[in-house]
């Protein structure tokens, strides 16, 4: 499993295939994305396109590959797309509400 | 959410009244057992409190589940479980409300779903939330469906079943 030291590494996250843990529920109300992590009992806010992005980022293989779908609806270049992903996988992991599974080991 | 009073007094009366709010569903309660329904709702609270410190929310629903000592009296669902768990529900309401400390829905719900296992009534316990106007979190108990606390309204979204 990659770890938050792990992924610093723009090129193993963007390979990585991101979990949504067992201990972590999350629900998409318009405005926000309310995100729950049973193991601490934190609540976190999402917005509405970082809400998206998480959604994107459990459907899809791996962080590069939801990059590519979210720039075309979000007419972005995948580059900048992928920095912002990466920027939110960072976040995510640091506080546990994501696992990233599967990217190239160091 | 009713705001907690640390008055004694309150708490004395609450004790019969939560406990007169509560009849068994075989009929009114004997002064000995409402004063044993209101013990055993204090010990509940306490041992809820203790389970939330030492383990996620989880296993703590877990943990006052599986302790309970009492072998199941109800096999499922009926309007009578649904009225007994109400009871006990709204017997909790009150006895908590005037209880100093956190004593808002969540302490409510883990209360209530020990009582309903120890009588070997299924329930879940409910997480919900709202993103607006205000991010606001609820947590509620139902009984097949039902709910057994005050539930949170059409603007709240459920976030886990436990």
């Amino acid at each position: 499993m990659t770890t938050p030291d792990t992924v610093t590494d723009t090129s193993t996250l963007l390979a990585a295939k991101v979990n949504v843990p067992q201990h972590v529920v999350y629900r998409s109300f318009p405005s926000e994305t309310v995100v729950l992590n049973l193991q601490t009992g934190k609540y976190h806010g999402l917005n509405a396109t970082a809400g998206r992005m998480l959604e994107a980022l459990e459907r899809a293989a791996c962080v590069r590959e939801a990059a590519v779908a979210l720039s075309e609806s979000y007419e972005r270049t995948q580059e900048l797309v992928e920095q912002d992903l990466c920027e939110l996988c960072r976040a995510l992991l640091e506080r546990g509400l994501i696992e990233a599974d599967g990217g190239p080991q160091p | 959410m009713a705001a907690p009073s640390p008055d004694p007094r309150g708490v004395a009366a609450c004790l019969s009244h939560a406990a007169a709010e509560t009849t068994n569903i075989g009929g009114r309660l004997s002064h000995a057992e409402r004063l044993r329904l209101a013990v055993e709702i204090l010990s509940a609270y306490a041992r809820a409190r203790r389970a939330l410190r030492r383990a996620p929310i989880g296993d703590a629903v877990a943990d006052l589940r599986s302790r309970s000592q009492s072998a199941p009296r109800f096999a499922g669902s009926t309007p009578a479980t649904l009225d007994e768990a109400r009871r006990l529900g709204r017997a909790v309401t009150r006895l908590l409300a005037l209880l100093p400390g956190d004593t808002r829905c969540l302490a409510r719900s883990l209360v209530l779903t020990r009582l309903l296992a120890r009588r070997g009534i299924p329930a879940k316990l409910v997480i919900g939330a709202r993103a607006g106007p205000e991010f606001l979190a609820h947590a509620w108990v139902e009984h097949a469906g039902d709910p057994v606390l005050v539930p949170g309204d059409e603007s709240f979204g459920r976030l886990v079943e436990l």
